[in-house]
């Protein structure tokens, strides 16, 4: 199927690839399907990469960069209960795979750990958790970002 | 909205399933015992809105701001 994207133009994705959030992320109810398009160097299709946007597939403008958060915070584990890997159809753990949602603040960038999506990547449904676990804040610095040198400076 | 009273160790029950208990009143603080099965997430309100909060200004982050990261993050991991 083609999907429009602000950011990338018309893309055409798989229908195998879609991810159903039935709940929608926190604040977009009504957008319950998305696919991940690799942020990667186009230039360079063989470099894995470490961020995805989480592309609505119904509104072009709406995509979140998402990541692996163990790739920054190798401590952040997300506890799923019984009751709540029913609901995401969660037959076994390994089956699971969280991301969170990348924000950027100044020069760097931030993690929502308090609200990871949790994916069944056999059933391709995903959900957005609320952790209770203080530690975990919605702005977990993740990486600071170097600004470029300047190229002209005032006089 | 429903407005109730209830004194301290006092219980409402919403649906069959939920139960919220005033535990304890001091001032102007009300301590909340709640029973729920775990199908049913309770949260304060205040992180869903931060949530929510989040996502909406992450919405807003663009192509360039991210361009270029996965290098910069290889360099990061490889050592020199």
């Amino acid at each position: 199927m083609k999907i429009q994207t602000t950011r990338f133009g018309e893309v055409e994705v798989e229908d195998t690839r879609v991810l159903n959030f039935p709940k929608g992320l926190l604040g977009f109810p009504k957008y319950q399907d998305y696919v991940l398009i690799e942020s990667g160097d186009q230039s360079r299709p063989n470099e894995e990469s470490n961020f995805w946007w989480l592309q609505s597939i119904d509104l072009p403008e709406l995509a979140f960069v998402v990541t692996d958060p163990t790739l920054f915070v190798s401590t952040y584990k997300v506890p799923i209960h019984p009751e709540q890997m029913l609901g995401l159809g969660l037959s076994s753990i390994d089956d699971a795979q969280v991301f969170v949602i990348v924000n950027k603040r100044g020069n760097v960038l931030t993690g929502n750990l308090q609200g990871p999506l949790v994916i069944n990547v056999a059933s391709r449904c995903g959900e957005q958790l609320v952790l209770s676990d203080r530690r975990f804040t919605t702005r977990v610095p993740l990486i600071e970002l170097h600004q470029e040198a300047p190229t002209a400076m005032s006089a | 909205m429903l407005v109730l009273s209830r004194q301290r160790d006092e219980t409402i029950m919403i649906g069959d399933e939920v139960e919220i208990t005033v535990v304890d009143i001091r001032g102007d603080k009300v301590r909340l015992g709640i029973n729920a099965p775990r199908t049913i997430q309770v949260h304060r309100k205040e992180v869903y809105e931060a949530i929510q909060r989040e996502n909406a200004e992450a919405a807003n982050v663009q192509l360039d701001d991210i361009n270029g990261l996965d290098q910069h993050i290889k360099r990061k991991q490889r050592p020199a």
